[in-house]
């Protein structure tokens, strides 16, 4: 029945030690869902995120793609499934090119036999050269297409933010987890990402969750918006009714609004 | 940039007095010149260079600090002498046998401990090596510290160098494609290779036994080279000498570990009368490196015959400018 739900969450929760970081919580995304995961610092939005990608696997409850159960499977199997991420504390591939960061990500979809690699045959050869140039394709998208013979760990942290955007969306995903992607930023880097993230959803029939503490951007592109807050989901509604509700305004805007 | 240009030229000569180096040794060696006293050293680099090489696949390349090493050349040498000895079957196939089990003992033993991180892993993998040396010392078909002689005496030269060549290629082949990418991928941060849907236990298993495989085949090489081996071939300071050929060289950088390996192999020879000094060298070698060039000689960079084609053809070029 709930054919157009791509992702449900199902009383999630997670323990570290007494620590609840998050409680029960449920949700759903709709294909095509651009929707903000907002909260205080520590309200276990990343863990949220952990659990989803399988970098942790939940105390309770359960994950599921397109009906299918996921939150059993390793971190690549889900990731092959469907579900890519960026990382808030940034971790690309430090020492290897930016070209070499993005056909990493590539690895699942552009595989062939470790023997063809070997023997240099020319099915290797003809990966290798698609893999090049998806990995070319992508960095455009990005606008780092002239960087790609620098190291990642010399680019600035805006660059190396879209560089973990366009690794991301090189393992092909259908739906994509963004924590934190303006963190750092100054506001015009973040209005050009506003506009990239607008972007690629289109080009690349996404649905996106996106944490994010610029409430003008969230604000802005966000359909929906859920809060959470000490591991509970206190709100989910439009940006309207976001903005409007008081247990919101209590817990996490303050006097901002 | 002139930067750059200046390192591609340095490679590039390096590159060819490294061919030219291999290309007269060889004619001598063909010439059938060399004394054997040098060709028997010769065979010892050449040894010493699979061994780097196939550490550097795990240390340098997938970053899985390994201190087993020797295990794993002991488990090569006496299957493959054993096989010598008791079956008759020509070296080749003696040599292979004692590989495959160094890495079926690669696969059994990475599972467990390929969990592990860091300092663990490095303490787990050297006690392995131990526990093998231990079970050989033990054992009755080994001999024990007797060590076991008559093996044939049938590595020669050209095998050695066909081996190492062969080692080479599979690395610098594996690193240049998805699947060594992968495993580079682990070296830089396993969580997020993980994200971009890579199998990081498959890759840390495969980049283990692979080495472990190498690692046997070079056990092989120098049990039929020496016609008599012993647990003491194999302790753990064996596998010292090969990381410092490695983090000599440069972790991860094969023509680093090849350079390292022809370089720590020569040095104590020509410093024969100074044999008790040797691992105080290896020590001070080592401490010297982490204080001036923590990356290695030759850092993650790589000879290529294509860097030394372009002496030739940019020679025009450099007049212009
Ligand atoms: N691996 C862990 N072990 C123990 N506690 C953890 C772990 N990961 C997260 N926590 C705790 O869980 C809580 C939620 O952390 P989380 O990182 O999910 O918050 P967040 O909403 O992403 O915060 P921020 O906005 O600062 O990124 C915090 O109290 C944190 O200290
Ligand atoms: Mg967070």
């Amino acid at each position: 029945m709930p054919s157009n739900h791509l992702l449900d969450a199902k009383g999630l929760t997670m323990n570290f030690g007494g620590l609840t970081a998050v409680a029960n919580l449920n949700f759903h995304l709709n294909k095509g869902d651009l929707v903000g995961l907002i909260g205080p610092n520590g309200a276990g939005k990343t863990t949220v995120f952990n659990m989803l990608t399988g970098v942790y696997t939940p105390s309770e409850g359960t994950v599921e793609l397109e009906s299918e159960l996921v939150s059993n499977l390793k971190p690549y199997k889900i990731t092959r499934k469907g579900i890519a991420r960026t990382f808030q504390n940034i971790r690309l591939f430090n020492e290897l090119s930016v070209l070499d960061n993005v056909r990493i990500a590539f690895h699942s979809r552009r595989n062939y036999p470790i023997v063809n690699a070997v023997f240099l045959t020319p099915s290797f050869f003809k990966a290798e050269r698609a893999v090049k140039k998806d990995a070319r394709e992508l960095l455009s998208i990005l606008r780092l297409e002239d960087k790609q013979d620098e190291k990642a760990k010399n680019l600035s942290y805006g660059q190396m933010r879209r560089l973990e955007v366009a690794r991301a969306l090189a393992t092909n995903p259908k739906l994509l987890l963004l924590d934190e992607p303006a963190a750092g930023m100054n506001p015009q880097e973040t209005e050009e990402l506003t506009e990239l993230i607008a972007l690629i959803r289109e080009k690349f029939a996404l649905t996106i969750l996106l944490i994010e503490h610029d409430m003008s951007l969230v604000m802005k592109i966000c359909e929906r918006i859920m809060v959470l807050d000490y591991g509970v989901l206190i709100a989910n509604g439009t940006p309207q009714e976001i903005q409007e509700n008081e247990r919101v305004i209590e817990a996490y805007l303050g006097g901002e609004v | 940039m002139k930067n750059t240009t200046n390192k591609k030229n340095l490679d590039a000569y390096l590159t060819l007095i490294a061919g030219i180096v291999l290309v007269l040794l060889n004619v001598v060696l063909l010439a059938g010149k060399m004394p054997a006293y040098y060709s028997g050293i010769l065979r010892f680099v050449g040894i010493n260079i699979i061994l780097a090489v196939s550490l550097n696949l795990i240390n340098g390349i997938t970053g899985q600090f390994s201190l087993g090493h020797a295990g794993f050349m002991a488990v090569g040498a006496y299957v493959s002498a054993l096989v010598s000895i008791h079956l008759g079957w020509p070296l080749i196939l003696a040599l292979f046998v004692g590989a495959l089990a160094a890495a079926l003992l690669g696969v059994l033993i990475g599972l467990p401990t390929l969990r592990l991180k860091g300092d663990y892993l490095a303490i787990a993998t050297l006690g392995l090596g131990e526990i093998i040396r231990v079970v050989i010392l033990n054992l009755d078909i080994t001999k024990g510290a007797r060590g076991l002689g008559s093996i044939p005496r049938t590595t020669n030269i050209y095998l050695v160098e066909l081996v190492a060549v062969i080692t080479i290629l599979f690395t610098v082949n594996l690193m240049r494609s998805t699947h060594g990418r992968a495993l580079l991928s682990i070296r830089e941060d396993e969580i997020a290779a993980e994200a971009m849907g890579i199998n990081t236990t498959f890759y840390k298993v495969f980049a283990f036994s692979a080495g472990a495989f190498f690692a046997g085949l070079a056990g092989g090489l120098f049990a039929h080279s020496m016609g008599y081996i012993a647990p003491s071939n194999f302790e753990f300071m064996r596998s010292i000498e090969i990381l410092v050929m490695v983090v000599l060289g440069g972790l991860g950088s094969i023509t680093g570990s090849v350079v390292a390996a022809f370089v720590l192999t020569i040095l104590p020879e020509a410093l024969r009368g100074f044999a008790q000094f040797r691992m105080v060298l290896y020590s001070a070698l080592l401490i010297a490196i982490m204080l001036f060039r923590p990356s290695g000689l030759m850092g993650t960079r790589e000879l290529d015959v294509r860097s030394a084609l372009t002496i030739f053809k940019s020679g025009g070029e450099k007049d212009a400018e």
